[in-house]
């Protein structure tokens, strides 16, 4: 089996999620077919700026082609286009202006990607609301598998990505909440589709004593990883962090684990370590006594999911309808809306030793039945084999027309039926409604009620 | 906070989670829901406080403030809006000739400026906009301190109220508990119990009996003439004698003697010391609390009962049953042992 998987950013020193999310998911698919990874040479994804050379290379034995941006993002035009589109009265053609400038730009890497697709079995697409996947989703949707990375954002709300999600061969969601958003959103669920999520490296046997000598951390802590970013609710974890450690001056210290593009107030009891490797992150999670998740959108929290793996329970900000979904369906953690739930939970967390243990071993039990790479793999594994057996019927073929955009379409193998777009003039009409109020429309909540529901039973 | 009990296989989140909120609500009390909470967040402010009281021009701010201003007009600049027409040809028109347009000069700038000011504009309009929400904040969160504040002061009042309540209860209930303890009788013979301190002075207040003491002794004159046997428990008094106290009791003339001999000494220099005893026989409720003694003792007892009136009327016969007590302790004519006629009933 040939597989292609197309991403936005792509290397061993790439951290964001989606792109984490690809090379774990890439490494793990090489072991069971023959793996290609198509990517830009961006490695800032603000800019778009082309840093890493063209053409090909290995990386953690995946060959990798790379392909240049055509120009970088203009951040101040990205803006503008996003406000018209997010807030304001807009139309088809506006929609596709802000996805070309939002980028990564890359038509070499489209047309190689649509040129080589009769070559490969799939083309797994990494987050839908770029560039790449728009236009391989509408030029390739039979080989398409789109891993959507989807949160619940004002971007799900644009009218152009309805057809993707419709569209697309299968759909591998990261969590029950994206795929309840998605559907509501687009309406696709006839699509196959299944929530995977993605595994971790977890370690066997962490060393938490190593950390706490390297760190010299005595005290009991929780811990929390990744940026360190206003965006992520780090800001409000710091407010909600120092009440709390002044309403309990023995209770437990706050390591931050991550880069920081903020500020990180000087507390005695707030302790910032930076970036760490993946052992000393392990060893850290490990020693912690929980893990504390503060992001408001996240389609997949993949260090909660590693924390769960190690036994540590988590304390989630509730407002996070996927965090949320997670910590009930697991029975693995806590979750908080405000001050006041966030103290009682923290310090019930810190205190009752029997529920954080309990909590721990749910996270485990969770994580083991549900992100274990030999799941992870074998859903990806299960669904290429149902894909290939289902094909669709020669019937709802189309070959050599011009396609969506107007562009030529790869002949020679069967296409499946895609929503073409308005005509010249209804694309320029302004009647579609701000994306943020599609959005509002969308039903949130966490996901519960699912029959793989770790420990639920009565307390 | 309470622990949650975790059995070995019994988590449920959402059950957990439950507990905490309702413990929260518990934390914020009985008489603020949510519901009232919201309720009070939207009351204005004219409800609750006296215009009178405000000394200032407070309300009369607020009021200014809070009435709304209408946005300032303001335009959306695009690339396209110099160009654009509700007239489809001459929208075409303008397109096609945009070319020979941008030949004769660059529009490039002056859209772009126009749609950076149109954006400060909207911003100038969201600032403001922002700013008139966090005055209808400060509106809010003003209305709300005072009435947390008339709710607390209505709190301290009501606890001032029950402490000055209780205090009175308990200062009679002791005054009542010594009348009682005044009217026990005693065999003769037996030895009397020690009483609460009432004395003169500090010094009295906290040793009780022991004024008659080998320390007191020592401090106040020499120690009279004692028997050839160590006197340390005898002189010790009958707290601290244990089983010893009744051998004491049995040479009771030898005490009252070495009483009188002490209070012989100490009267020329103690000029106050005779004039005690009227107060205490007037019924002064006040003169056996404290340090008041030996000040009070000074003043006839007809001028102190004038001066300090009793907080309870009905306990001043219990109290000045209650006072006799320690002063029989003190004075050279009362016997050592309380007899039956001290207990003059009291009359509550």
């Amino acid at each position: 089996m040939k597989l292609a998987v197309v991403v936005q950013r792509y290397g061993a020193d790439v951290n964001g999620g989606a792109e984490l999310h690809a090379r774990y998911i890439a490494e793990r698919l090489s072991r069971h077919a023959s793996v290609e990874v198509v990517t830009t040479c961006a490695r800032d994804y603000v800019t778009w700026k082309n840093e890493l050379p063209a053409g090909v290379e290995t990386v953690n034995g995946v060959t990798v082609r790379r392909f240049p941006v055509r120009r970088e993002r203009n951040p101040d035009d990205f803006g503008r286009r996003s406000q018209r589109v997010f807030e304001r009265t807009h139309s088809v053609a506006d929609e596709l202006g802000w996805l070309e400038s939002e980028g990564p730009s890359s038509p070499a890497l489209v047309d190689y990607v649509e040129k080589t697709a009769k070559d490969v079995d799939f083309v797994i697409l990494f987050s839908y609301r770029y560039y790449h996947s728009w236009h391989l989703a509408r030029r390739v949707p039979e080989k398409a598998v789109l891993v959507p990375t989807a949160e619940r954002d004002a971007t799900i709300g644009l009218s152009i990505f309805g057809p993707v999600f419709r569209a697309v061969r299968a759909l591998m969601y990261n969590s029950p909440e994206e795929r309840a958003m998605i559907q509501a959103a687009s309406g696709n669920a006839s699509v196959p589709g299944v929530v995977v999520g993605v595994g971790s490296d977890v370690p066997e046997r962490p060393d938490p004593e190593r950390f706490r000598r390297k760190f010299k951390m005595r005290r009991p802590f929780a811990i929390y990883i990744g940026r360190i970013d206003e965006n992520k609710g780090c800001g409000e974890l710091f407010s909600h962090f120092q009440r709390y450690a002044h309403a309990f001056p023995r209770g437990m210290d706050l390591v931050l684990v991550g880069s920081a593009i903020m500020s990180v107030p000087k507390h005695p009891r707030i302790h910032h370590l930076g970036f760490l490797d993946d052992r000393d992150k392990f060893d850290a999670l490990a020693a912690s006594d929980l893990l504390i998740m503060p992001s408001y959108f996240e389609s997949l929290s993949m260090v909660a999911l590693e924390a769960w793996g190690l036994g540590r329970p988590v304390l989630a900000n509730g407002r996070c309808d996927v965090l949320k979904g997670q910590c009930i369906r697991s029975n693995a953690g806590l979750y908080y809306e405000n001050y006041e739930e966030f103290v009682e939970a923290l310090y019930s967390l810190e205190s009752n030793g029997p529920l954080n243990a309990r909590l721990g071993r749910n996270g485990k039990e969770f994580f083991k039945r549900h992100y274990a790479w030999p799941v992870i793999e074998q859903k990806y594994l299960d669904m290429f084999a149902q894909l290939k057996k289902d094909l669709p019927p020669e019937g709802a073929s189309y070959k050599g027309e011009r396609g969506y955009t107007g562009e030529r379409v790869a002949s020679g193998f069967r296409r499946k039926a895609v929503e073409p777009l308005p005509g010249f003039f209804a694309r320029r009409k302004r009647n579609l409604p701000p994306s943020e109020d599609i959005l509002a429309t969308i039903p949130s909540g966490a996901v519960v009620d699912l029959p793989y529901r770790v420990g639920r039973q009565s307390a | 906070m309470s622990d949650f009990s975790v059995r070995s296989d019994n988590v449920d989140v959402e059950q957990i989670m439950r507990q905490i909120r309702a413990r929260i609500r518990e934390k914020r009390g009985v008489d603020y829901t949510e519901e009232e909470i919201r309720e009070l967040a939207n009351v204005k402010l004219e409800k609750f406080i006296d215009p009178k009281g405000v000394r200032s021009n407070l309300l009369e701010e607020y009021r200014r403030v809070s009435t709304p201003e209408p946005a300032a007009p303001n335009y959306a600049f695009g690339e396209d809006t110099l160009y654009e027409t509700h007239r489809a040809p001459i929208r075409w028109l303008r397109s096609l000739l945009r070319p020979f347009l941008k030949l004769l000069f660059n529009p490039n700038p002056l859209i772009q400026a126009l749609h950076i000011q149109s954006e400060l504009n909207q911003k100038a309009a969201e600032r403001n906009a922002r700013r008139e929400q966090l005055d209808a904040l400060h509106y809010e969160v003003i209305h709300n301190l005072v009435v947390e504040l008339t709710r607390t002061g209505i709190e301290v009042n009501s606890l001032k109220m029950r402490l000055e309540s209780m205090a009175s209860r308990l200062d009679f209930d002791e005054r009542r508990a010594r009348a009682l303890e005044g009217v026990v009788q005693y065999r003769p013979g037996a030895v009397p119990p020690l009483q609460p301190p009432t004395g003169h002075d500090q010094s009295r207040r906290h040793d009780g009996r022991r004024d008659q003491g080998p320390r007191d002794q020592g401090q106040r004159g020499p120690r009279p003439p004692q028997g050839p046997s160590p006197q340390g428990p005898g002189i010790q008094g009958p707290r601290d004698q244990g089983p010893g106290g009744n051998a004491l009791d049995n040479e009771g003339n030898e005490r009252r003697a070495r009483r009188r001999r002490r209070r012989g000494r100490r009267r020329p220099g103690e000029e106050r010391g005779g004039e005690l005893r009227p107060a205490f026989a007037g019924g002064e409720s006040n003169a056996s609390f404290g340090d008041q003694g030996t000040a009070q003792s000074s003043v006839p007892a007809n001028d102190q009962t004038q001066d300090r009136p009793s907080t309870l009327d009905t306990s001043a016969s219990a109290e000045a049953t209650a006072d006799r007590r320690p002063s029989m302790a003190d004075s050279s004519e009362a016997p050592a042992q309380p007899t039956p006629s001290a207990g003059e009933p009291p009359t509550e």
